[in-house]
């Protein structure tokens, strides 16, 4: 995105509306002006800012910059989930797929949510410790496709310094492995200069526990009050072999 | 993924902030799914949800539920945000007579979710559960919880930590109503999935610097009689 400092009348109206707060007026001048280093390309100033003078546009942006936008701007669709958006069908759709079975956990790392964004570098901080513990990550989930290597967890070097509104990490591991998924993540976390909000996907038994709390108490990490839970409403259900 | 299991909060302002999201899966049940998934809408919003929408199309703040309805595809996924816990119960109850065959998920306090689908006459228990685990890192970055709280209910990541702290401030000059001020920030939030209602309560809270929770960048935690 950029501001033409021709047209800006340096109102400041689209300043509070930047995600990654990378707007800025130049007093002497008298407009505003994007920090493109810290911009995600997320769109959200052209989109909601209202600018009086239509002063902000968008900016071609070639590879590898291109990476920002289909991190950051909700409304443009990965073509490997061809949902918009950053994630997948994950549990959404899981009483049709049964793509989390009996045993199996979920685990999703979306690393620059809340509010911060994210280089890919630390992005790699995560899949690099995870990949030394051997997980699958999700094949339909953007990040992977962003991978050059996906047992180790390398991502291409051209973009370890872009910067996105948000990147999520998506595997699943068998319940006995994830004790020590959740502590690497623990020691990965003092090493980020992001923040990452964590969550782990389970199936419900038959007489309605949840395996994986047992694990998540054992470790002292919190559950929070709220969070997702699918009906089992899907036809035709997924078989339970 | 749809980030509404991290929307962050307190049992006492959580309680009436409920999502109801359909969608199908690709390759499986899709085919055909988006009369499925309009029906889903149309049933939804008799009940006079506070905000629903289309990922792909937007929301029934900014255009009309017609035209959202109509442009629903079989790969869309469709959410309706309710602050009425009986409207989420006859809602899911009609979702289940209406045996529409398209995933649905309810996004919601834990406890809250549990009374609705028990009413509605689902399974006592849930197919599949999605936990917040909370956030961690560098949270020095972080502003404080009240902040938080509204800023998380975008999906996406849309509303903006300082957008939250101008419309207080634009509360405070008396330039904003807390209800007008609400609405500007669901503005950003493109697909809908915000909650105005809640927002504009919050943010009345926080014009009026009263406390709605003593803890920062904390997560409100299961107790184990409550799992």
């Amino acid at each position: 995105m950029r501001i033409d400092a021709d047209t800006c009348v340096g109102c400041e109206s689209c300043i509070p509306y930047c995600p990654m707060a990378a707007i800025s007026l130049v007093e002497d001048a008298g407009h505003a002006v994007i920090d493109s280093d810290e911009c995600v390309e997320c769109g959200v100033c052209l989109r909601s800012a209202d600018c009086p003078t239509e002063a902000i546009a968008e900016t071609a942006n070639p590879w590898p910059r291109s990476v920002r936008g289909v991190f950051s701007n909700p409304l443009l669709e990965h073509k490997e989930t061809r949902i918009p958006g950053r994630g997948t069908e994950e549990m959404k759709t899981n009483d049709v797929t049964g793509r989390f079975g009996r045993g199996d956990v979920g685990v999703a790392v979306e690393l620059g949510r809340p509010g911060t964004g994210t280089r890919l570098l630390d992005v790699q901080k995560v899949t690099s410790a995870m990949g030394e513990l051997g997980v699958v990550f999700e094949p339909s989930n953007p990040v992977t496709s962003l991978l050059t290597d996906r047992k180790r967890g390398d991502i291409n070097p051209d973009i370890l310094n872009e910067k996105v509104l948000s990147a999520i990490v998506e595997f699943a591991v068998k319940l006995d492995q994830l004790p020590a998924v959740l502590s690497r993540l623990m020691a990965v976390a003092p090493g980020l200069e992001t923040v990452f909000s964590l969550d782990v996907i389970s199936r419900v038994e038959a007489d309605g526990s949840i395996p994986v709390e047992g694990v998540v108490r054992e470790l002292d990490l919190p559950i929070s009050v709220n969070g997702k839970s699918n009906c089992a409403l899907g036809k035709p259900l997924a078989s339970e072999d | 993924m749809t980030h509404t299991l991290h929307r962050q909060g307190i049992p006492e302002n959580l309680g009436d902030d409920y999502v109801i999201l359909a969608m199908s899966a690709k390759g499986i049940n899709e085919a055909g799914s988006a009369e499925k998934l309009r029906e889903v809408l149309r049933l939804a919003l008799r009940h006079e949800p506070v905000n629903a929408g289309d990922m792909k199309t937007g929301n029934i703040l900014e255009k009309t539920a017609e035209e959202i309805i109509e442009r629903v595809t079989d790969t869309s996924i469709v959410h309706v945000v309710f602050n009425d816990l009986d409207a989420v119960v006859q809602v899911l109850g009609e979702l289940k007579s209406a045996d529409l065959g398209v995933s649905i998920v309810i996004s919601g306090l834990f406890s809250g979710t549990r009374e609705c689908c028990q009413s509605a006459g689902l399974e006592l228990a849930p197919h599949t559960v999605e936990y917040s685990l909370g956030v961690w890192g560098a949270k020095e970055r972080l502003p404080d919880e009240q902040v938080l709280q509204l800023s998380t209910m975008c999906g996406h990541g849309m509303v903006s930590f300082n957008l939250v702290t101008r419309m207080v401030e634009e509360m405070a000059a008396g330039r904003l109503t807390s209800e007008e001020a609400a609405l500007q920030l669901a503005e950003p939030c493109v697909c809908g999935i915000f909650n105005p209602a809640r927002a504009a309560r919050l943010l009345r809270e926080m014009a009026s610097n009263e406390p709605v929770s003593g803890r920062r960048h904390g997560t409100a935690c299961l107790r184990g009689a409550e799992l």
